[in-house]
């Protein structure tokens, strides 16, 4: 009997460590895969629902409302307006963050003395929070105490009075100085690293050719350098359209909603207006829209890599 | 094509490194003259110079007969073809060829012309739509070669162009290059680190050590004559023996010792200016393929042979390689110390304890039916003419 009674104990352990033999591969991946489902698949799944229902803190219940939802989002003036803004914001910073940042790069390519040192400070924007950007700028421009007027001023030796975040063309300005600030360093870079690996042997070549420096960098830096360069411009294209920090610091979307991006625009919507239903619906839109010119710039910038 | 004359050339660098110094060398038009030498010695900075792609520190250069020492690379009119062979990535074969004539503002149909000209003398006319990174080793040469051919200009540069590539595909190239620097007559200058490359395709090989120019002179001239033990030891392969010797004076005759051992001079061997070195220490210089198994020279004289032990033997199926131990001390000079640390610095460790050991490894290129085998003791026969001396202090030959 007892001997029967210990086998059988040991039979039983045996099933169960082969059982946890055999499925301990899940066991290990099934925390990672709850988290996934907590924090990505349900709230995708439950924001679906928000989308197609009354979500408002001031209505009660959810009655069912269809498509309604999304219309309100497409007739309405200020998403259309907000969209507008958010690409010619997006377009311009990544235009000037690319051409400083070209002429950064370019600048220190070369080994010189300092370089070594210079080369982390540029970098040191990228790794703050854009909000912290945001607030020191603001700190920097806002009248009265910003010490941006005074200095011009002091500079031109007559009055200046910009209104640097509430007023129209200042606004937009000081939100493209502010992101462009933060993420020239990023292009630089990227940049930096596409121009180190250009062989110094193919501009020997070209000059023995009869390049003059202007060709040689026309004909052989950019053509070299473009599929880095439109990596870069791809990744930052993207990440500028989801631009919201900087604004919601700087200039609150104003003056009036002449800087409402996209993101700012959904934001209010869902948080200062509470009608969280057509705030999720216009960011089911605006992230297919992102997608769709993702996946275009993906495709079609990266086309000459691949050629 | 045009003359090149390197005058008192001087390179020092930034951090106060010479690499070249007070070099002086005469291309001859359509000529084709290799640099040689270990890695360091300046052929490459020489060449560089020349190119324009470093400044000189001291010394002109002539192209044809405008000096071109204060000219950028571009208004030189000279050609080079790199190492890595520097072709742009990003163009087509036909536009790699073209680029220099489009800088130069040529018509389309002259540049077109001109290309299909080059293709066709380098077998390139099915590549031109490539890009170079579709091309084999061997086709990108060619391509380096075509941009440099296509813009016929007043000399080609090389810098060791061949080696990237493998064995064979180098033998083949080396042919190639020949062929087209005979057919053009193109002025060239060929830096290398190899000398079986410096010796075939040289009209005229410069051998340089330390930034300095140690000889030039025709490939033979500089197997038959090395100037010094620098030379002697880095042409030919395997390198010639060294050992550290005497000269002595026997019934009449020169004759040389080392270890226990001597050698009778031949006539074709004993000049005059030897006589000063009896009673010195020398340095005795033998070259593989002057040495045979005496068992296959049975009628060899026995005052042309000595003993050693054979330590390797290595079969090539047309004759044997045997690495064998004479009883003498090796000499170690400052030129034979470079030659073994340009091979590894094991070599010169290796030389440093046969040294102590008072034994010289000498390597005989032996005919193939040879018996000698490792551990055995082999008797060696050095052919008439196979004897170079030179000096022990400054290592320089003994001539006249």
């Amino acid at each position: 009997m007892a001997l029967g009674a210990d086998a059988t104990r040991r039979r039983l352990s045996q099933t169960a460590s082969s059982w946890v033999d055999r499925h301990f591969r899940w066991l290990l991946v099934s925390p990672a895969v709850v988290l996934i489902l907590a924090l990505t698949i349900f709230p995708l799944g439950y924001a679906i629902w928000v989308a197609f229902v009354t979500y408002d803190f001031n209505i009660p219940g959810h009655a069912w409302r269809g498509i309604d939802n999304f219309k309100e989002v497409v007739t309405d003036p200020n998403a259309r307006k907000a969209i507008a803004t958010t690409a010619w914001l997006a377009t311009a910073a990544v235009a000037i963050e690319l051409v400083i940042g070209l002429l950064l790069a370019l600048a220190m390519v070369r080994p010189f003395r300092g370089r070594r040192w210079l080369i982390p400070i540029f970098l040191l924007p990228l790794f703050m929070s854009p909000v912290i950007v945001g607030q020191f700028w603001a700190l920097l421009l806002t009248e009265p105490f910003g010490p941006t007027n005074w200095l011009l001023g002091a500079i031109s030796g007559s009055d200046v009075n910009i209104r640097w975040t509430t007023q129209t063309p200042w606004a937009y300005f000081s939100i493209l100085l502010a992101d462009a600030w933060q993420w020239t360093p990023f292009m630089f870079v990227i940049l930096l690293a596409g121009l180190s690996a250009i062989p110094d042997d193919l501009y020997s070549a070209a000059d023995l050719d009869g390049a003059r420096p202007r060709q040689a960098f026309f004909f052989v830096t950019l053509p070299l350098l473009l599929p880095v360069m439109l990596v870069a411009v791809a990744f930052r294209v993207i990440d500028a359209a989801k631009i919201f920090d900087v604004i919601y610091v700087l200039t609150k979307g104003g003056p009036g909603t002449d800087t409402y991006t996209a993101s700012y625009y959904l934001y209010e919507q869902g948080f200062q207006l509470f009608h969280l239903g057509r705030g999720t619906a216009g960011a089911w839109m605006f992230m297919i829209l992102l997608s769709v010119v993702s996946y275009w710039l993906v495709r079609r910038l990266l086309k000459p890599v691949e050629a | 094509m045009a003359q090149v004359t390197i005058e008192h050339l001087g390179k020092t660098f930034s951090e106060g490194t010479e690499a070249v110094r007070d070099l002086s060398l005469e291309i001859g038009d359509g000529e084709l003259v290799v640099l040689v030498g270990p890695s360091g010695c300046g052929k490459t900075t020489t060449l560089r110079m020349v190119a324009g792609l470093e400044e000189t520190t001291s010394g002109t250069i002539t192209i044809g007969d405008r000096v071109v020492n204060h000219l950028p690379p571009r208004e030189r009119d000279i050609a080079m073809v790199f190492q890595n062979y520097a072709l742009y990535p990003h163009k087509t074969v036909y536009e790699n060829l073209a680029f220099p004539l489009k800088l130069r503002r040529l018509s389309k149909p002259e540049i077109d012309d001109r290309v299909r000209r080059s293709a066709r003398l380098l077998g390139l006319e099915d590549l031109l739509g490539r890009k170079p990174r579709q091309l084999s080793g061997g086709q990108r040469q060619r391509v380096a070669m075509g941009r440099a051919i296509v813009r016929e200009p007043q000399a080609f540069l090389m810098d060791e162009p061949l080696s990237n590539l493998d064995a064979k595909l180098r033998t083949q190239m080396r042919a190639e290059i020949h062929r087209l620097q005979r057919e053009l007559q193109a002025t060239t200058i060929y830096v290398t680190h190899d000398q079986v490359e410096a010796m075939t395709l040289g009209d005229r090989v410069a051998l340089l050590r330390k930034g300095e120019l140690q000889q030039m002179a025709t490939p033979q001239e500089l197997y038959d004559k090395p100037t010094n033990v620098f030379v002697a030891g880095f042409i030919g392969s395997p390198a010639m023996n060294f050992v550290g010797a005497e000269l002595g004076r026997r019934d009449g005759h020169l004759e040389v010792t080392f270890g226990q051992q001597s050698l009778r001079l031949h006539e074709s061997e004993a000049r005059p200016g030897l006589e000063a070195y009896i009673g010195r220490r020398c340095v005795l210089g033998i070259r593989p393929e002057h040495l045979e198994d005496a068992a296959l020279e049975s009628g060899a004289p026995a005052d042309r042979r000595f003993r050693g032990k054979v330590e390797v033997r290595e079969g090539l199926g047309s004759e044997v390689v045997v690495h064998f131990q004479v009883e003498a001390p090796p000499t170690l000079t400052e030129d034979v110390r470079e030659l073994a640390l340009d091979v590894d610095a094991a070599a010169l460790a290796d030389l440093e304890r046969e040294q102590q050991l008072h034994e010289t490894v000498f390597v005989g290129r032996f005919g193939a039916s040879t018996k000698a085998a490792e551990g055995d003791a082999v008797e060696v026969v050095a052919e008439h003419g196979a004897l170079h001396f030179f000096d022990a202090e400054s290592g320089r030959r003994i001539s006249l």
